[in-house]
């Protein structure tokens, strides 16, 4: 029992510290001693993480910190979640995200920030890249069935194009069928209210924040 | 009732229409508001003190921007508040568009006296009746192959002469590239001939007065470029172009304007007459061309970000609306593909790049950390985003390098000691300031590389009341990392390293007081032999100057514009890991 402790703790202590191989070293361990995957993501990696924001919004961290983890994350997630089967995974995802930088600009740092970052919290996400037509956010998203549409814009001239993927949803009466977040440098709580969109998320902590919020599984933990 | 609008400390009072912002409110009172940002309520420079009175509650963003500015409750953001009713504000110095020239440095190099403007003293055509020859055609006569102005205001000024006094009366005729006719003005002017090096810069521009007879400098004058208070990035400006109708006309009257009185200030200061100024070098980036032009901007603003021009001829100075010799020209720098300016370009005629041996490194350190490679024969280019922290635009206790900004910090047994741009109390601190209080507290052990702020204080005192937060040093972490990533990927484009490298130029309002070993502790400047590295100031005014006295090297320097193939860095996954690893301060491995 104690051993298991120590296993969750050194879990938490591997994302804050960055340390990807002992994040998947341990993900394995965990396995092996016959540890519930879901367990283990929740009480071992996803404090780490947390705690990693929290050090981010002190000013303690930067964005090599919040990637390193974010990268640790993944790795720890790659082992545990084959091993969570895939109707279970489904069940404890926290939401699909359909995310990309929109039309006409072409920055994509801050945009796999927040996917990254999304990811590491336990939500799908399909990452369409930069420059990303609005019809083809909407597709996807109806492809994907999915719960969320993230924007990204680094200009405030490209910014103008969020406004178009809301109106597309409209169109083509879909708006209601997905929550539509917007970030990126030039963006505000305003712009996110005059074109319509469910939140604005102004880092990729804030972005997370808001997708538990207003997710699927809103109330989960 | 209007509501009254107070200003302190001018003591003036206005009345205001119910619902206008209180930053326009104070524009139109004549009060030069600092609207970095546009007025979209992001940059916080335009705080002002509410004496008395009252104003809806500010948005969470605005409070943001309060705290990181340890301003009292007091403090509003003139952009952000709708006037309701009588008001007391106090607009401080901080919060006011500096009035001061900027500092002004170029480099000189010599250059075969050249000018595209040439005067020549001829004797007056006088007519008899055996051979009425017409005064035009005595005139292109003298000069075989001009070609007369396409232009009936430019012939209507040209024939005022016919009618001089005399039979051996001397004209002066004004030609461009030896060929065409500018002017014919009565009796010998040879000898008053002047040119305009202009840099167009996205937040300063300078102008200076050149003898085209001499090839010296004759004075020169420097100021915020006014558009500043349509935004004060590139794209923000370019928003606000295409953002309504009129807009890309203002944009355009307002620079030139800021240029005119530029101009205005020169002839006045030296005694020289508008009408003997007969061209001007513009050199400034793609948008600044275009906005100066009034050309649409509307491509440059989404990708592929497409310009409309690079190279132009030169252009009739009155379409401009410059204020020189009506028929005088106007040339724009050439810019390099859609993406790297003329203010680039000219950098490279400054220090002649091409005529450099072997392989050379150019980094142009302002707001766009623009950088060329030379290897061998080729040429290439990137442009980053550093942004505008090195100008001191997004550091909270940040000022352009003008009076009073802390230029030098060092830290001793006795803390940090700084010296200010004139000798005044100190203000703020400019980018050279801030690279040494960085490196200093990184040394100091105040600030870990990873650029955390290790005091308790969680802030790196500079002056009274004068203090970097964490978030400065956030920014000038991505700024270093933007230009560090942008030379590794550049020189890795041309498969060399810096050990390959025989030179490294550095080009910016930096000038002679960035400090070199500050710079490669920070990791935005690489090692390298200091002797070898050379600061050349403003490179974009002496490129100006440089094609403004020579029509060979303006030939040379459109022929390199050519010649430089831009390679764009900002995609890819190779360019984030690069960056993210560049945000540690540490020299470049």
């Amino acid at each position: 029992m104690e051993s298991r402790e120590r296993l969750l703790a050194a879990m938490t202590e591997a994302i804050v510290a960055g340390d990807k191989t002992a994040a998947e070293t341990l993900a394995g361990q965990a396995l092996s001693a016959g540890l519930d995957p879901h367990e283990v993501i929740e009480k071992g990696y996803i404090p780490g993480i947390r705690k990693v924001g929290e050090l981010w919004e002190s000013g303690e961290y930067f964005l090599p910190e919040l990637i390193g983890s974010a990268e640790c994350m993944k790795a720890a997630l790659a082992v545990l979640k084959p091993a969570l089967g895939a109707a279970r995974a489904k069940e404890l995802s926290r939401g699909k995200v359909v995310i990309g930088t929109i039309e006409g600009d072409i920055h994509d740092i801050g945009k796999n920030l927040v996917a990254a970052m999304l990811s590491a919290n336990g939500f799908d996400v399909l990452d369409l890249g930069a420059d990303v037509k609005p019809a083809r956010f909407i597709e996807a998203a109806r492809e994907a069935e999915a719960d969320f549409i993230c924007l990204s814009a680094l200009l405030t001239t490209t910014m103008l194009n969020q406004r178009r993927v809301i109106e597309g949803l409209k169109e083509r009466g879909l708006r209601e069928r997905f929550k539509v977040l917007v970030g990126g440098a030039p963006v505000t709580r305003k712009w996110a209210e005059d074109i319509g969109a469910d939140g604005y998320g102004e880092n990729a902590l804030a972005a997370v924040k808001l997708a538990v919020e207003l997710g699927p599984k809103g109330r989960f933990r | 009732m209007k509501p009254a609008l107070r200003i302190l400390p001018e003591g003036r009072t206005f009345a205001v229409a119910p619902g206008r912002l209180l930053s326009e409110a104070l524009e139109d009172a004549g009060i030069a508001l600092s609207l970095y940002c546009g007025g979209r309520g992001v940059c916080g420079k335009c705080f002002v003190e509410i004496v008395r009175g009252r104003l809806g509650d500010p948005s969470e963003e605005e409070r943001a921007l309060r705290t990181r500015r340890a301003l009292p409750t007091s403090y509003r953001l003139a952009c952000r508040c709708p006037i309701t009713g009588d008001l007391v504000v106090r607009v401080p110095a901080a919060s006011r568009l500096p009035r001061m020239p900027v500092l002004d440095r170029g480099v000189r190099r010599t250059l075969a006296l050249d000018p595209a403007v040439r005067k020549i003293r001829l004797t007056r055509p006088s007519p008899d009746l055996a051979e009425p020859r017409a005064f035009f055609d005595a005139l292109a006569e003298k000069i075989p192959g001009s070609r007369l102005p396409e232009s009936l205001r430019a012939l209507k000024d040209m024939a005022l002469p016919a009618g001089g006094e005399g039979p051996d009366a001397d004209v002066t005729a004004v030609l461009y590239r030896g060929r065409d006719w500018l002017a014919v003005e009565p009796g010998d002017t040879t000898g008053r001939s002047f040119g305009l090096a202009v840099d167009l810069g996205t937040t300063t521009m300078v102008v200076e007065l050149i003898d085209l007879e001499t090839g010296t400098a004759v004075d020169s004058a420097a100021g915020l470029n006014p558009q500043v208070k349509f935004g004060a990035d590139v794209v923000s400006r370019i928003t606000a172009a295409f953002a309504e109708p009129g807009k890309l006309e203002a944009l355009r009257a307002s620079v030139v304007d800021g240029l005119n009185a530029l101009i205005g200030g020169l002839l006045t200061r030296t005694g020289a007459a508008r009408e003997t100024v007969y061209e001007a070098v513009v050199a400034g980036n793609t948008a600044m061309s275009h906005l100066f032009c009034g050309m649409p901007v509307a491509s440059l603003a989404v990708s592929p970000y497409a310009a409309l021009f690079s190279i132009l001829p030169s252009l009739p100075a009155d379409d401009t609306g410059l204020a020189i010799h009506p028929r005088g020209r106007v040339y724009l720098a050439p810019a390099i593909q859609s993406f790297v300016g003329g203010d680039i370009a000219a950098g490279l005629a400054a220090v002649d790049l091409a005529h450099q041996p072997g392989n050379q490194l150019f980094i142009d350190l302002g707001t766009n950390g623009e950088i060329v490679v030379k290897k061998g024969r080729r040429f290439t280019t990137t442009s980053t985003a550093a942004g505008p922290a090195f100008e001191g635009i997004t550091i909270s206790c940040g000022m352009l390098a003008l009076p009073g900004a802390v230029y030098k910090a060092a830290y001793g047994p006795e803390g940090v000691s700084v010296e200010t741009i004139g000798g005044l109390p100190a203000k703020g601190v400019c980018g050279t300031g801030l690279i040494d209080l960085v490196a200093g507290a990184l040394d100091a052990g105040l600030l870990s590389p990873q650029g955390q702020i290790l005091s308790p204080s969680k802030t790196i005192p500079l002056a009274a009341g004068l203090a970097l937060s964490q978030r400065d040093v956030r920014e000038v972490q991505l700024a270093a990392a933007a230009v560090k990533t942008g030379v590794r990927m550049l020189l890795e484009e041309n498969a060399i390293t810096t050990a390959d490298l025989d030179g490294i130029y550095v080009a910016g309002a930096f000038g002679n007081y960035l400090n070199i070993s500050h710079s490669v502790k920070l990791g935005l400047l690489p090692r390298f032999d200091r002797r070898r590295i050379r600061f050349v100031g403003n490179s974009s005014l002496a490129g100006a100057r440089a094609l403004l006295l020579s029509q060979a090297e303006r030939a040379r320097c459109e022929t390199l514009a050519k010649r430089v193939r831009h390679i764009s860095l900002a995609q890819g996954a190779a360019f984030q890991d690069r960056f993210i690893d560049a945000l540690e301060f540490k020299p470049w491995a």
